[in-house]
C-alpha cells in the first residue's frame, strides 16, 4: 500500500536523508589521504534510491561531479537486473563515458539492502591526484591518460577482489596514496547504507519508494513553478573558448528553450571534439547546463532527481561537448566549466537579477606538481584555484572563488611540508577585477620557486596545468568590462599552460588567476566605492581614473567630485 | 579560608546577567537577574552585586571567588566593534586573511555573501623574511625593515597589532624580534603573535585566530580591569575567574592576553554544569540540552567529560550555515548550536511545507503571545497554544501571555495556507522543531560515538524543560533531568569549572624516526608554560596555601598526541598517561593509534606507516567541589504540592488531556508522581506525558523515567 507522508514527516524525514549524505562526507574528510580530498574537498557523496533516482547529496558536493553523477549512477545501476544485486556488493569504475568525465573520478557504489531487499544505492566520487598516465592537458586519447576501470566488482557479496586493488597498484605513482582514499570511499558507502537502514527502521518504512517519489516529486514541482514564471522563447548564447597556440577558439553554441515549465538546451552547431584533452562527455555537460539553470531558478532547495526533470540536453554527439570514447578528457574542465556562464549569457535578458557575469574560476585552475625529493623519495600534489567571480546586478563578483565547480585552496604551509617547493606568493591581483557598476571579483597571483640550495628536488619537477582565459578574459555583462586575463609564467617567460612543464632547480613559475567580470556601466559605479576600493589597494589610482572616470586626490585618497563629474562627462561622451 | 565561603557566578548574555551565589558552608544557592548593560556590562554586574546584598548582606566581603561568563567578545566580533587593528606578516601573504580556504559554502547560490576580514587590506603589510616548513631560516628578518613597517602601523593609528608569519609555528624566532620591536617602538600597545595564540600548522587558520586575538584584545584588556576595579571599589578581595570556551576557568590576565579563547565562555556553564552532574549522579552518558529564545545549545558528555572541538566558526554571514563565518582554532567546547528556540518563527516554506527555524523572532518583538508587536508564530505561541504554559504564569506571572493572538497567528500563518487543523498546526510546530533537534543532536550523538538510546538528557533554559521530554522521545533516551532553576541553573557550572589551560605545538614526525626524547622534552616545555599560566591564577595567601614552588605538584597535566597515517589529512588524538614519554615503546604508541582509529572508522591498517602532528597539554587544578543544597525533608504527599489540573495536548491520546499542574517550590525530597504533569517554576516549566513518571531527590532535582519499568542503573556508569 502506498503510504503518504503529511507535510510535517515529509520534511521531518527529508531533512534526516541529508543528514544522513552529510555523515558520510565527514567521514571522508576525517579519514582521506591526499590533499586534494582532505584540504580541497574534491569529492562527493550521495545516494539513490533503488531505481537509481538520487535522494540526497552532500552540502559541499561539487556541481560537476554530483550533476553527472545524478545521471550516471541512474544509468549504470539500471544496466543490471535487480536480482543480481547482492548484500556486500561494492562496484568501481572511472569510466569517463558512465559518470564523471574523466579518469581520475573515480566511483564507488554500493547496493544497500533492508530486511533482505534492495532499497537503495550510496555512491562517491572521489577525484584521485594520481590515476597514473602522462599527466598534460595535451594528450590525444583516453589511453594516454592514465588506468581505466570498466564497471566491475571491488567487493563480491563482502568479498575484496584482490586483483583490482593490485591492478590499480601497480598502474599509479602514490600507490599508498591511491589506495588509501579507495578505502575512505568504502568507508563513506558504509557509513550512508548503515544510516539508511537505521532511519527506516526507526521509522518502520518498509523502502525509500514512496518517500522518494513524494521528495522529488515536490521538488519537481517547486523547480517548475519558477521557470514558469519566465516568458516561453528560445534564448540563444554562444561561448568561445580558447585552445593552445595554433589551434582555432572551440564555439559553444546554446539554444535554450523555454517551454512552459520545461527549459530544452540544444548545443547543435558547437565545434566537434577536440584532438586534446578538454572535451566533454555528455553528463559533465549536462552537470554544468544543470548548475546553471538550478542556481538561477531554486539555488535553496536541496539538490535531487526531482531538480532535473525540467530540465533536457541535446548535445550532438563526437562534438566537445558529447565527446566519443577514446577522446582524451582529462582536462575536460578547460571547456565543461564554461557551460553555465553561456546558459545565464543566453538567460540574462530575461532574468538580468539572477546571472553573474563570466567569472575567472571558469575554468577552475588545476596544477599537478610531482617529482622527486633530494633523497629520491616521490611527491605528487595537486592543487585548486579560483579567480574572482563575475559581479551581479546587485553586487560586486566575490574574490578568488573557483565558480561553477567547488572546492578549497591547500594551506601554503601544508603544500611546503608536502613538496620540496617554496611558494612566495599567493595574493589577490589588483585591477584585476573587470569595471562595471558593480565590479568584478579579483583574481590572484601564485608564485612558486624550486629550490636550488641543499633542498633541491631531482630534476625534472614536472608540472601538469588545467587552466584557461590565458586568450580571452571572463565578460563582463550589460556594459561590464572584462576581467584580467591568467597568465602562465616560467622565469618571467610565458609558458605551455597545456603542455608538460618540466621544471629545474632554480625555476620560478608565476601563474595568475582570472578577474571575474563586470556588471553594468562603469561610470555609473558609486564613485565612493571605487574610493575605498582605491585606499585597499583592489583598484589603483590609475584604472580608477580610466576604467571608473573618478578622479581621486593621491594624497587624501579622497574623491574629487567635481574632476570626476567632469571627466565622466567627457568619456561617457 | 572560613571568612571566605561565598562565591559568585555571574554570566553577562544578550538579554539578562544572571547571578548565582553560593554558600559554601551551607551549600544555599540564590539567583538573581537583571537586565545587561550592554553600554558596559560591568554595570550591570555592580548594580546586580549591590542588588543581592540587600538580600544576603556584607557577603561581598565574604567572597572567594567570582566567576565570570561573558557574550562581550563574541558579540565585538559580530557587531565588528573591535579595536583598530594592523596585520604584520610575510612577504607575499598578505592576502592569506582575505582569501581564506576558498570554498563556496552554498555551492548552487551564487549570490553567497562571504565575511569581510577584521582587518583591511591598508593595514596588513608585509616583512621580507621566510621560514621554511622545517623551520630553517631561508631569509632572515631585517630589524630595520621590521621597524618600519611598525612605525607604518602606528602612524596608521592602529591600536593593536597581530604577527603572523608563513612557518613560524616551526620557528618562532622572526615572530619574537617583531614583538620586541613593537614594544621598543610602542610601549604598551597590544600585540598578538601567532605563535603564543596558535602555534600550529594552516596560514589561514592561524592567522584568522591570531587577527581575531588581536582585533578583540583592547577591549577585552579595558573591560576586565574595569570589572576588576569596580569589583575592588565594592569591597570584593577574592579572586577574579573567567570561563574558557574549552570549559575551563582562567585569570583575568590570561583572559586578557588570549581573549579569543573566551569566545564562548557564556554557553559553556551549561554543559560545565552537566559535567558535574554527570560525575555527581556518576551517569555515563548525559546529553546537555540547553534550549533559550533564539538557539539550542546541546552537548554530549560520557563519563562526565564534554568534548573539546578545535575550531569554531564566529559571525556567520548565513546564520547557521558552515563555512559562512570566520574560522577560529582555539578549544572549544563540542557545543552544537542550532536555530531552534521559543523564538523560532513558524511558516510556510515555498515548498509547501511547514517550516520551523532557524530565524528567530528574538526578544523583541518576539512570539506573538508576549503582545510586544510580534506577528510571526513562533515556538512560544504554539507550547501556549498545546497547554504547556500557563498564561497567568510566565516569569512567574510578571509577563501576561496572550493567548487568543497567539491562535490567530497560527490560524491565519500555519493552518489554513498548510491545509491542516488549527491542532495539527500546533502540534506540528512544536513536534518539527523537536524534530530539528532530534536531527541534530542524532548527529553530534553519533559523531561522538554515543548512543541516543541510553543518554540521560539533563535540560535547561527557558524552553528547555518544555521541549525535553520531546526530544526524549525522539532520541528513544529513557530518562529526563531537570535540575532545579533549570531556566538560569546552568550558571551553577561555573562552580565546578576546573581552572585548566590547553597548549599545543605542532611538529611533523613520523613515528618510526621520531626521538622520544625531544618529545619528553617539547611536553615538558608545554607543561612549564601551562604551569607558569595556572600559577599566575592562584594568590599567595588562599586557596592553595603551601604552593610556590609546590604549586606544580597540585596541578594536573594530560598529555596527548595528534597522530595520523603518512599522507592523511585528519589527525587521531591518543591521549598518553605515562608521566615520561621517552620510556614508552614505540610499538605501543603505534598500537594505541590503531585501537582507537579502528574504533572510530571500522577498520585499521598496520602496514601503513603513521606520524606526529601535535603535541598537546591540558594542565588543570583539582576542580573545587560544590556541595549542592539540599531540599528541606518536610514530608509532603504530592497533593500538596498540586496547584490543579489543566487541559494540555497529549501526542498520545491525539487530543487535550488534563494535566496535573505542580509548584515545583512545594515538592518534597522523595515524591514521586506519574505524568501527564506539568511543573512550573519561575523561569520555566516542565512537561511530562502520561507515560513517564517523576521522582524528586533530595537536591530537588526532578528524574523523569520515560522507560517504565527499565531498570535505570543500568545507565549509571
Amino acid at each position: 500500500m502506498r503510504k503518504t507522508f503529511d507535510p510535517i514527516t515529509l520534511e521531518i524525514l527529508w531533512r534526516r536523508l541529508i543528514s544522513i549524505v552529510d555523515e558520510a562526507d565527514s567521514a571522508v574528510s576525517r579519514t582521506a589521504f591526499s590533499s586534494l580530498l582532505r584540504d580541497a574537498h574534491d569529492y562527493t557523496c550521495m545516494f539513490t534510491d533503488r531505481k537509481g533516482r538520487e535522494l540526497a547529496q552532500g552540502t559541499f558536493a561539487t556541481p560537476g561531479q554530483s550533476g553527472a553523477m545524478a545521471l550516471g549512477i541512474k544509468n549504470l545501476v539500471n544496466k543490471l537486473p535487480p536480482e543480481t544485486y547482492k548484500p556486500g556488493d561494492i562496484f568501481i569504475t572511472n569510466d569517463p563515458w558512465a559518470l564523471a568525465g574523466h579518469l581520475n573520478d573515480v566511483c564507488l557504489i554500493s547496493p544497500i539492502f533492508y530486511k533482505g531487499q534492495l532499497t537503495a544505492f550510496t555512491a562517491c566520487v572521489f577525484h584521485h591526484s594520481d590515476i597514473g598516465g602522462r599527466v598534460s592537458s595535451d594528450n590525444h586519447d583516453v589511453f594516454e591518460e592514465g588506468l581505466f576501470i570498466p564497471l566491475v566488482k571491488l567487493y563480491d557479496a563482502g568479498v575484496l577482489n584482490q586483483s583490482v586493488i593490485d591492478m590499480i597498484r601497480w598502474n599509479v605513482r602514490t600507490p599508498d596514496e591511491v589506495i588509501g582514499d579507495i578505502r575512505s570511499q568504502i568507508a563513506a558507502n558504509h557509513v550512508c547504507g548503515e544510516k539508511i537502514c537505521q532511519m527506516l527502521n526507526e521509522n518502520e518504512l518498509d523502502g525509500l519508494d514512496d518517500l522518494a517519489d513524494q521528495i522529488t516529486d515536490r521538488t519537481e514541482k517547486s523547480m517548475r513553478e519558477q521557470i514558469e514564471k519566465i516568458p516561453d522563447g528560445i534564448y540563444r548564447a554562444q561561448g568561445v573558448v580558447e585552445q593552445m597556440k595554433g589551434k582555432e577558439d572551440v564555439v559553444i553554441k546554446a539554444a535554450v528553450e523555454v517551454k512552459g515549465s520545461d527549459i530544452v538546451v540544444d548545443l547543435d552547431g558547437s565545434s566537434p571534439q577536440v584532438n586534446w584533452g578538454g572535451n566533454v562527455v555528455y553528463n559533465f555537460t549536462y552537470a554544468y547546463v544543470f548548475m546553471a539553470i538550478k542556481s538561477m531558478f531554486d539555488p535553496d532547495i536541496p539538490n535531487n532527481d526531482g531538480c532535473a526533470r525540467p530540465i533536457k540536453l541535446k548535445a550532438p554527439e563526437g562534438s566537445v561537448v558529447n565527446c566519443r570514447f577514446p577522446a582524451a578528457v582529462a582536462a575536460r574542465l578547460v571547456i565543461g566549466h564554461f557551460l553555465t556562464e553561456i546558459i545565464y549569457r543566453a538567460l540574462s535578458v530575461v532574468v538580468p537579477d539572477r546571472v553573474i557575469a563570466s567569472s575567472g574560476g571558469t575554468p577552475a585552475q588545476m596544477n599537478v606538481f610531482y617529482g622527486k625529493r633530494n633523497d629520491g623519495r616521490p611527491w605528487h600534489s595537486v592543487i585548486i584555484r579560483g579567480g574572482g567571480m563575475g559581479a551581479s546586478s546587485l553586487s560586486d563578483g566575490n574574490y578568488v572563488y573557483i565558480f561553477p565547480a567547488n572546492g578549497a585552496n591547500t594551506p601554503v604551509e601544508i603544500f611546503e611540508s608536502d613538496t620540496p617547493l617554496i611558494v612566495e606568493k599567493r595574493e589577490l591581483l589588483i585591477d584585476s577585477g573587470g569595471p562595471g557598476k558593480m565590479k568584478g571579483g579579483l583574481g590572484q597571483r601564485e608564485v612558486f620557486r624550486i629550490p636550488d640550495d641543499q633542498y633541491a628536488p631531482i630534476p625534472p619537477i614536472n608540472l601538469g596545468i588545467q587552466a584557461g582565459r590565458h586568450l580571452h578574459p571572463p565578460e563582463g555583462l550589460f556594459g561590464g568590462r572584462p576581467g584580467a586575463r591568467a597568465r602562465f609564467l616560467v622565469n618571467e617567460e610565458p609558458g605551455n599552460p597545456y603542455g608538460l612543464t618540466q621544471l629545474k632547480p632554480g625555476d620560478v613559475v608565476t601563474i595568475d588567476a582570472a578577474g571575474g567580470g563586470g556588471y553594468g556601466n562603469p561610470l555609473e559605479r558609486d564613485p565612493e566605492m571605487v574610493e575605498r576600493d582605491v585606499i585597499e589597494g583592489y583598484v589603483s589610482l590609475e584604472r580608477a581614473k580610466e576604467d571608473y572616470g573618478v578622479v581621486i586626490d593621491p594624497k587624501t585618497s579622497k574623491v574629487d567630485m567635481e574632476a570626476t563629474r567632469k571627466l565622466r562627462e567627457r568619456i561617457g561622451g | 579560608m572560613p571568612d571566605k565561603f561565598y562565591r559568585l557566578g555571574c554570566d553577562i548574555g544578550g538579554t539578562f546577567t544572571d547571578f548565582v551565589l553560593l554558600n559554601d558552608q551551607t551549600g544555599e544557592v540564590k539567583i538573581y537577574k537583571c537586565l545587561t548593560t550592554p553600554q558596559d556590562p560591568s554595570d550591570a554586574v555592580e548594580q546586580g552585586i549591590r542588588e543581592m546584598e540587600i538580600h544576603t548582606p556584607g557577603f561581598v566581603e565574604k567572597l572567594d571567588e567570582v566567576i565570570h561568563g561573558t557574550t562581550l567578545v563574541i558579540n565585538s566580533i559580530i557587531e565588528r566593534k573591535g579595536a583598530k587593528t594592523g596585520l604584520i606578516t610575510t612577504k607575499g601573504f598578505r592576502d592569506v586573511l582575505e582569501i581564506g580556504r576558498g570554498i563556496r559554502y552554498a555551492p548552487y547560490d551564487v549570490f553567497a555573501e562571504f565575511p569581510k576580514p577584521l582587518i583591511p587590506r591598508r593595514l596588513r603589510l608585509e616583512v621580507d623574511e621566510r621560514i621554511r616548513s622545517d623551520g630553517s631560516v631561508l631569509k632572515p628578518l631585517s630589524r630595520e625593515e621590521a621597524r618600519r613597517a611598525v612605525r607604518t602601523l602606528l602612524d596608521l593609528g592602529v591600536e593593536s597589532i597581530a604577527v603572523c608569519l608563513i612557518n613560524s609555528f616551526e620557528n618562532p624566532t622572526h615572530e619574537w624580534m617583531l614583538k620586541e620591536i613593537i614594544e621598543e617602538e610602542a610601549p604598551g600597545i597590544s600585540v598578538s603573535i601567532s605563535y603564543q595564540v596558535l602555534p600550529q600548522i594552516k596560514e589561514y587558520e592561524r592567522t584568522s585566530t591570531t587577527v581575531t586575538n588581536a582585533y578583540v584584545k583592547p577591549l577585552t584588556g579595558r573591560y576586565l580591569s574595569r570589572l576588576a576595579g569596580r569589583l575592588g571599589s565594592i569591597g570584593f578581595r577574592g579572586k577574579l575567574f573567567i570561563m574558557l570556551s574549552s570549559g575551563g576557568v582562567t585569570s583575568v590576565e590570561t583572559a586578557a592576553q588570549f581573549p579569543v579563547r573566551i569566545i564562548e565562555s557564556g554557553p559553556t556553564a551549561a554543559v560545565i554544569a552537566g559535567q558535574y552532574y554527570g560525575k555527581l549522579f556518576n551517569i555515563s552518558e548525559i546529553f546537555c540540552f540547553d534550549m533559550g529564545g533564539t538557539t539550542a545549545k546541546s552537548c554530549l558528555i560520557q563519563k562526565g567529560v564534554a568534548g573539546v572541538v578545535p575550531t569554531f566558526e564566529v559571525g556567520r554571514v548565513q546564520r547557521f550555515m558552515k563555512g559562512s563565518g570566520l574560522t577560529i582554532q582555539v578549544p572549544v567546547v563540542d557545543l552544537m548550536e542550532i536555530g531552534a528556540g521559543g523564538g523560532s518563527i513558524a511558516r510556510v516554506s515555498r515548498l509547501g511545507t511547514l517550516q520551523v527555524g532557524p530565524e528567530s523572532s528574538g526578544a523583541d518583538p518576539g512570539p506573538i503571545c508576549y503582545g510586544r508587536g510580534g506577528t510571526d508564530p513562533c515556538v512560544t505561541d504554539a507550547d501556549l497554544l498545546l497547554g504547556y504554559l500557563d498564561p497567568n504564569y510566565f516569569l512567574g506571572g510578571e509577563m501576561k501571555l496572550d493567548k487568543e493572538a497567539a491562535r490567530r497567528g497560527v490560524e491565519e500563518k500555519v493552518a489554513k495556507p498548510l491545509g491542516v487543523s488549527f491542532l495539527q498546526a500546533i502540534w506540528g510546530i512544536h513536534d518539527l522543531i523537536n524534530e530539528t533537534m532530534a536531527a541534530a543532536a542524532k548527529t553530534h550523538i553519533a559523531e561522538k560515538g554515543g548512543n541516543p538510546k541510553i543518554v540521560t538528557i539533563v535540560a535547561f533554559g527557558g524552553a528547555g524543560p518544555v521541549h525535553g521530554y520531546g526530544l526524549a522521545k525522539k532520541l528513544g533516551a529513557p530518562r529526563l533531568l531537570v535540575p532545579p532553576n533549570a531556566g538560569v541553573g546552568s550558571a551553577l557550572g561555573f562552580f565546578t569549572a576546573p581552572r585548566s589551560f590547553d597548549l599545543l605545538r605542532s611538529h611533523k614526525v613520523a613515528l618510526a624516526k621520531a626521538d622520544f626524547d625531544e618529545i619528553e622534552e617539547i611536553f615538558q616545555e608545554l607543561e612549564a608554560e601551562a604551569a607558569k599560566i595556572l600559577k599566575r591564577e592562584t594568590t599567595e595567601e588562599d586557596a592553595y596555601p603551601e604552593q610556590g614552588s609546590d604549586a606544580i605538584q597540585e596541578i594536573k597535566f594530560e598529555r596527548s598526541l595528534d597522530m595520523r597515517f603518512i599522507g592523511q589529512g585528519a589527525e587521531t588524538n591518543v591521549p598518553i598517561s605515562e608521566r615520561d614519554f621517552s620510556k614508552i615503546k614505540k610499538d605501543e604508541v603505534r598500537r594505541r593509534f590503531d585501537e582507537i582509529y579502528e574504533k572510530l572508522y571500522g577498520r585499521t591498517y598496520p602496514e601503513s606507516e603513521v606520524e606526529f602532528i601535535n603535541f598537546k597539554v591540558r594542565a588543570s587544578l583539582p576542580v573545587r567541589l560544590l556541595q549542592l543544597p539540599r531540599l528541606e525533608k518536610k514530608k509532603r504527599s504530592p497533593g500538596q504540592a498540586t496547584k490543579g489540573r489543566r487541559q494540555a495536548y497529549s501526542p498520545m491520546a491525539g487530543d487535550f488531556i488534563p494535566y496535573t499542574v505542580y509548584d515545583r517550590y512545594r515538592l518534597s525530597p522523595g515524591t514521586k508522581f506519574q505524568g501527564p504533569a506539568i511543573i512550573e517554576e519561575r523561569e520555566s516549566t516542565v512537561i511530562v506525558g502520561e507515560d513517564a513518571s517523576v521522582s524528586v531527590d533530595e537536591f530537588g532535582f526532578l528524574w523523569i523515567d520515560l522507560v517504565g519499568n527499565a531498570d535505570l542503573r543500568s545507565l549509571q556508569a
